[in-house]
């Protein structure tokens, strides 16, 4: 009996150290894709076992990061481009050119751009838009309307059916946060931010709790990765997704990780992603993402949106700049936003308040209210920095070492949001008062 | 032979030290270290002056021990009354009670918050009821109530469970002695009974406030940050190992912990029991409206503490489950689905769990038998290392490990232990092993040396000694504590989910937790859940058996 | 409070379909030292909780002062028990332990404590008031416990083998420290033990109980000297007990051959129940320190006379314990008082005198017709 225990616990240790042919795979896709290209790249390359390491997007930099001195993994295969951008300039990403005739087929830029990345460390192999998805049946049980624009996000009816994930969790709202302020410039982007902040009834940590919150219907509306809203929708569950007009399309990439263990396998799956067979898998229903090989949309199931006919984007995403500033931009939010969402909140409820009083009180004079109220939204659309100090390098220096300027700088922007929003409360609840 | 004897004792007890310090005092050394040191390697107090200048920290840390306390006391409304009626009362269905009020241990916390969100929640059954009666609604789930309310659910019966384990201790003469005295009702129990339940009471408290505070899953799940076992996890995960803060939240956890440890410690050693040991106490017979009202409280608090599990039930034959009081169109596909998986997860779950919790009975045997039959001088020290992991979070210990085993080859493994599975059961050996060396030690002491000197002088040599006489009579407590290591295993999330090396390596909580990852997942997480509940229900009822209702030595601090 | 009579009649208790107490019906009277005698399982303890009113009893009615309390909580029936543990609280010191019972009567602080320090000195423990009860000796937490039961001074004190954790010198000690105690008070107070020496010493009655009913209730001596039955005789005292069967009867005495054959003489008492007739079957007690063992050719005054061979003898310094063989079975014979007298060694011929006074009849049946 304990001698077979013994060898059973042999034969254990013995299998995971015999390092079958395998690619190692880390990612933060959902296990629906993950899955449907394991079975995919298995059933085209026999022998081969594909590995999946499921981890958060930033999750993924910190652990090969971490693992750099003996890498474990051989792809990373995330969304968020600028991850990649990261990952390029640590020195992390293998370079490697993918045969010709693959490369042909694939168009150099999505909108204004570039699906690969130039110096060949990373490669597009899907496209995503940012948008927008709601549920039916809590619109209606709400008589809400569905939204469009992500200036709707800032809409006063939406108060408290909003949903988000945090910027700093997830890598798919980093980028909708930085088309935005791209898309609006950094004083008006953040405002907008803030406001629709304010609305949001829950900032979730992690980017799956957004689809979740809005299928289960404790949300109304959610800002999500396009394929969440699509896939959703395949699977019959009561929710539409729109593009908003302002909006970037951005691809989702892959890259061979620097010194993996398996660089052949690494590049075959590469290879095979960007491939006609594998880019179809991107059409199955619990998948729902957009090939980047213009030519596969004739054979996309129906009403599926195709990126390089139909006007999206209208944004010209920066991609050095996004990444340059992510710290600052994710950091900043949860300090202004995740961490102050119960007093930005509040301010934005007050506001809301104030101006129903004085949109109901007819006759009056309510200039003084008027400007109380434009007073207190000013103060809870301030970012604590402007777009030149985000950039700056000892800002964003200050995310990379131990010297304590962090801490002083994330004190700075907490005392500044809980500040601003008091006195945002504070003018809004004085307005009310002379709206009465 | 004298000296024979301290130098075998002696070299395990130095072998246990060293294998205690390789894996729980070094790994969390390294973690402290990195709160405490600067850019250049030098020793500062910088970042903890920031941590207690930043006003977010400040909140997390109030919000935390607030839960800690709240959790506690909400739960000890639930848990004291059915402790008592389970000790002292005899009825119908007392087993159900015994077995039912130890399932919320079963879920795993996080797994118990998504179900309750689809009872309880904003859209939930409960409340899209109120709202078409009454057009109102109740933020049941809302912030710090919904974490709360959820980790009482889950935390309670480890206050009940120490609470009924006191109670079966005190004699029932010294209840008597003061009803003789003229004392009764509520003035025996504020002025004899509670007193003397009190270090159960105390000891399942502290656990109940230690978890909740380290609790990840929970607050994680229902978007609530402002925690501090949350704050670390963010921030580690977020900006990197090397932010700082991550680490200065870690230690605070580690201290607060150990903190409310060293305040209770007089209730905490066994060895305090005074009650003298005979006569087991009376059980009442119930009858009449008094047994109508006890059963109502028991109907209600486990009708309230099964509600995540009922959540879960439903949620996994669940197609559609979008704005409405029961899902709307019901599949069995997500058992179809998780099918093909549950192997795989249950295996590992299994292996895992069972050389964990095989090692944690070897370990704390021996352990319990240092602490108990030798006089070595180091035993006080061992006894504190090997009581450790219960201040230390998941989170911490896991951020210890990948500090001190990545990046370089284990021998006899040939690659780093971290991304060896082999990681997670030596991770979920340091996490239970204060539990199994509690169970023994407790074993132990009921064992009279004078039972292993009979068998000596009639000519059996020491090993066999332990092994003819000793270890019979203390298998019963060495497997309720392996057990009870297997059970607790079974839901561990904090450390998994940071040190899973690969998916195919993921124990069952883990697949739970992808599962729930992905969009259209959640009712396979929640099959997977159900058999998770299945499996641990098992586990927990073979506990009982075992220990015929009284598991909870086994959680006793 | 001035003590109180006690009075059972027809208690019955059971667990299950198992009787443990059964048809118990008594009466004790205001002062008396009364004992519940038996073996374990007898339902003695039962009993006594019974009268505390831990034990509710299926059968019967219990009367204190004439007063039916069956139904009265334990709380509210001012009985003052001692448990066989002794039950101190361990939270409390000695000092909280002795005035917990004078807290619950409201009592004034100041009055707690001097009858407390008051109890405290009745029972020699001055000293250990702020001590608990675990930094005490097995003697002090026996008379920490008495002197909690004293303090509220209930009606009645009931004692449940309180002297059975103590070793057997302290035994003796507190036996007399009770037995002075009691009658200095004049408490009336039920006894449970299972040893007949304490009863004996203490008692001014007991009561032997069997399976769950009593079977002799008497004075000491009564118990003692004419136990009803071989039950009594064998449980209370050293008994060497015989069957037979009357063969002559000589006014006062009869002449009896036990079934072994051996044949004696009885004197036939005042106290005894009926005169057994010739051919009468009877059961006969010869209580060992009543035989006296000679050498086979010492003359002796007594009419009874056997012969038999030391199996064993045990010298104990007050006494010699000898087990002799005498036509196949064994009798015991406890010389009192040895010096002086020779001493018999295994497999010694000795010769057995005793006087027909001590050859006891405590059973007779009548011949069948």
């Amino acid at each position: 009996m304990r001698r077979s225990l013994f060898t059973l616990l042999t034969l254990l240790v013995l299998a995971t150290v015999a390092v079958a042919k395998e690619v190692v795979i880390v990612t933060s896709f959902p296990k629906e894709l993950f899955e449907g290209y394991k079975k995919a790249f298995e059933a085209k390359n026999p022998g081969i076992t594909v590995v999946i390491n499921s981890k958060q997007t930033n999750a993924g930099v910190t652990y090969l990061r971490e693992t750099r001195s003996k890498p474990e993994a051989d792809i990373f295969w995330v969304s968020a481009p600028d991850a990649f951008q990261t990952l390029k300039t640590d020195g992390l990403l293998e370079k490697y050119s993918p045969p010709k005739e693959i490369m042909a087929k694939i168009p150099a830029k999505i909108g204004t751009f570039p699906i690969h990345d130039a110096d060949g460390t990373y490669f597009g192999f899907a496209v995503s838009g940012y948008g927008l998805m709601w549920n039916r049946n809590y619109l209606q049980a709400h008589k809400l309307p569905a939204p469009k624009e992500w200036t709707d996000l800032a809409n006063s009816k939406y108060f408290n059916h909003l949903v988000i994930s945090a910027p700093s969790r997830s890598g798919t709202t980093h980028l909708t946060v930085e088309v935005i302020l791209q898309a609006y410039g950094w004083e008006k982007g953040w405002a907008l931010l803030l406001n629709s902040g304010g609305n949001m009834g829950a900032i979730t940590e992690r980017s799956f709790g957004v689809p979740e919150a809005v299928v289960t219907g404790q949300y109304g509306i959610g800002v999500v990765i396009d394929f969440f809203g699509l896939s959703a929708i395949a699977s019959g569950q009561p929710v539409d997704f729109v593009y908003p007009s302002l909006t970037s399309v951005v691809p989702a990439s892959v890259g061979i990780v620097k010194g993996g263990p398996n660089p052949d396998n690494a590049k075959a799956f590469v290879n095979y992603l960007l491939s006609e067979a594998g880019q179809m898998v991107l059409f199955s229903p619990d998948i729902a993402r957009l090939p980047v090989l213009p030519d596969l949309y004739a054979k996309a199931p129906k009403n599926y949106p195709n990126p390089f006919t139909t006007k999206l984007g209208g944004v010209d995403f920066n991609d050095a700049l996004s990444s340059a500033r992510r710290d600052v931009v994710i950091s900043l939010f949860d300090h202004v936003i995740t961490f102050r969402h119960a007093e930005l909140k509040a301010a934005w409820e007050s506001i809301y308040k104030a101006e129903e009083a004085v949109g109901k009180a007819k006759g009056r004079d309510l200039a003084q209210a008027q400007s109380l109220i434009a007073e207190a939204r000013k103060a809870a659309s301030q970012p604590p920095i402007d777009e030149k100090k985000a950039s700056d390098k000892d800002v964003t220096g200050a995310f990379k070492s131990k010297s304590g300027l962090k801490a002083q700088l994330e004190i700075e922007w907490e005392n500044f949001a809980r500040a601003n929003y008091a006195k945002a409360k504070e003018l809004a609840n004085k307005a009310l008062a002379l709206a009465r | 032979m004298r000296r024979g004897v301290d130098w075998r004792q002696g070299s395990l007890m130095w072998a246990l030290l060293a294998l205690l310090g390789i894996f729980i005092l070094y790994p969390v050394g390294r973690v402290l270290w990195v709160a405490l040191s600067d850019d250049q390697g030098r020793l500062t107090l910088l970042h903890f002056g920031n941590f207690f200048r930043r006003p977010l920290f400040r909140e997390a840390l109030w919000n935390s021990l607030l839960s800690g306390v709240l959790v506690v006391l909400f739960g000890s409304l639930i848990a004291v009354p059915l402790a008592y009626i389970g000790a002292r009362y005899e009825f119908r269905g007392k087993i159900a009670l015994q077995t039912l009020s130890t399932l919320p241990l079963v879920i795993p916390p996080f797994v118990g918050a998504v179900a309750l969100q689809m009872i309880l929640g904003r859209s939930g059954m409960v409340n899209l009821l109120l709202m078409r009666w009454f057009d109102a609604s109740i933020p049941f789930m809302e912030g710090m109530t919904g974490v709360v309310l959820v980790q009482t659910l889950h935390f309670f019966p480890f206050i009940m469970l120490n609470t009924a384990v006191s109670l079966a201790n005190i004699e029932a003469s010294l209840e008597e002695a003061a009803e003789n005295m003229g004392c009764h009702g509520w003035r025996l129990f504020r002025r004899v009974t509670l007193p003397l339940m009190l270090p159960g009471y105390i000891a399942g408290s502290l656990i109940a406030f230690i978890r909740v505070i380290d609790d990840l899953g929970t607050p994680l799940m229902l978007n609530f940050k402002n925690l501090l076992a949350a704050q670390a996890y963010l921030r580690i995960t977020t900006i990197g190992i090397d932010d700082v803060d991550g680490y200065v939240i870690c230690v605070v956890l580690v201290v607060l912990s150990l903190a409310s440890l060293f305040g209770a410690r007089k209730y905490l050693a066994v060895a305090e029991y005074a009650t003298v040991q005979r006569g087991a106490p009376v059980s009442r017979r119930l009858s009449g409206k008094k047994r109508a009202w006890v059963l109502l409280f028991i109907g209600l608090a486990l009708g309230v503490s099964l509600l995540p599990h009922i959540g879960i039930v439903i949620l996994s034959f669940a197609k559609i489950w979008s704005f409405s009081i029961l899902p709307t169109v019901y599949t069995l596909d997500n058992y179809v689905e998780i099918l093909f998986r549950v192997p795989h997860f249950v295996k590992n779950t299994l292996l895992y769990t069972l050389i964990a919790a095989g090692l944690d009975v070897l370990l704390g045997a021996a352990i319990a038998f240092l602490l108990v039959r030798s006089r070595l001088r180091g035993r006080n020290l061992l006894d504190a290392i090997a009581t450790l992991p219960l201040a230390i979070p998941g989170v911490v210990l896991a951020v210890g490990f990948i500090r001190v085993f990545h990046g370089w080859d284990f021998p006899g493994i040939g690659r780093p232990l971290t991304s060896s599975w082999i990681i997670l059961v030596i991770a979920y050996t340091v996490r239970r092993l204060p539990y199994t060396v509690r169970a023994s030690y407790a074993a132990l002491q009921q064992v009279h040396v004078s039972l292993e000197e009979a068998a000596q002088s009639l000519g059996a040599n020491r090993f066999k000694t332990y092994w003819k006489v000793t270890v019979p009579l203390i298998a019963g407590g060495l497997v309720a504590g392996g057990l009870i290591a297997f059970v607790t295993s079974c839901v561990e999330l904090a450390s998994t989910i940071m040190l899973v090396p690969r998916i195919e390596l993921g124990p069952i909580s883990y697949g739970i937790y992808i599962y729930m990852q992905s969009p259209l997942g959640r009712s396979a997480g929640a099959a997977l859940g159900v058999v998770a509940i299945v499996l641990v229900g098992v586990g927990t009822y073979l506990t009982h058996r075992v220990f015929a209702g009284r598991a909870g030595t086994a959680f006793r601090v | 409070m001035k003590p109180a009579q006690v009075k059972l009649e027809n208690i019955g208790k059971r667990y299950g379909e198992q009787w443990v107490v059964r048809g118990v019906t008594l009466q004790i009277e205001r002062g008396e030292f009364y004992t519940f005698l038996g073996p374990s399982g007898c339902g003695k303890t039962t009993l006594l909780r019974t009268i505390a009113g831990f034990v509710a009893p299926d059968e019967g009615v219990v009367y204190l002062d004439g007063e039916p309390v069956t139904d009265v909580p334990p709380w509210k029936r001012d009985v003052g028990m001692v448990f066989q543990n002794y039950a101190l609280w361990p939270h409390l010191t000695v000092f909280e332990n002795v005035a917990f019972g004078l807290r619950e009567r409201r009592a004034a602080r100041e009055e707690i404590a001097e009858k407390v320090k008051l109890a405290l000195e009745q029972v020699d423990l001055k000293t250990t008031a702020d001590r608990r009860p675990s930094q005490l000796s097995g003697g002090q937490q026996q008379r920490v416990a008495l002197a909690r039961t004293l303090v509220i001074q209930p009606r009645v004190l009931l004692l449940d083998e309180p002297l059975s954790n103590l070793d057997a010198k302290l035994r003796a000690e507190m036996r007399l420290e009770l037995l002075k105690l009691q009658r200095d008070l004049g408490i009336t107070t039920i006894y449970v033990t299972h040893d007949q020496e304490e009863a004996l010493a203490l008692s001014t009655r007991i009561a032997v109980m069997d399976r769950g009913s009593i079977v002799q209730e008497g004075a000491p001596r009564e118990i003692y000297e004419q136990p009803r039955g071989p039950f009594v005789a064998a449980f209370v005292g050293k008994s060497n007990l015989f069957e037979g069967s009357v063969t002559r009867v000589d006014g006062r005495a009869a002449e009896i051959e036990t079934l072994e054959g051996i044949r004696m003489t009885a004197a036939l008492g005042p106290l005894l129940p009926s005169s057994p007739a010739r051919g009468a079957r009877v059961a006969l007690n010869i209580r060992p320190e009543a035989i006296a063992v000679v050498r086979p050719d010492d003359a002796t005054p007594f009419s009874n006379r056997l012969p038999g061979k030391v199996l064993a003898s045990a010298y104990q310094g007050s006494l010699v314990e000898y087990e002799i063989e005498c036509s196949g079975r064994s009798i015991k014979a406890n010389v009192i008082n040895p010096k002086g007298k020779p001493l018999f060694h295994r497999g010694d011929e000795v010769a057995m005198v005793f006087a027909p006074e001590d050859v006891l009849i405590i059973k007779t049946e009548s011949p069948i017709a």
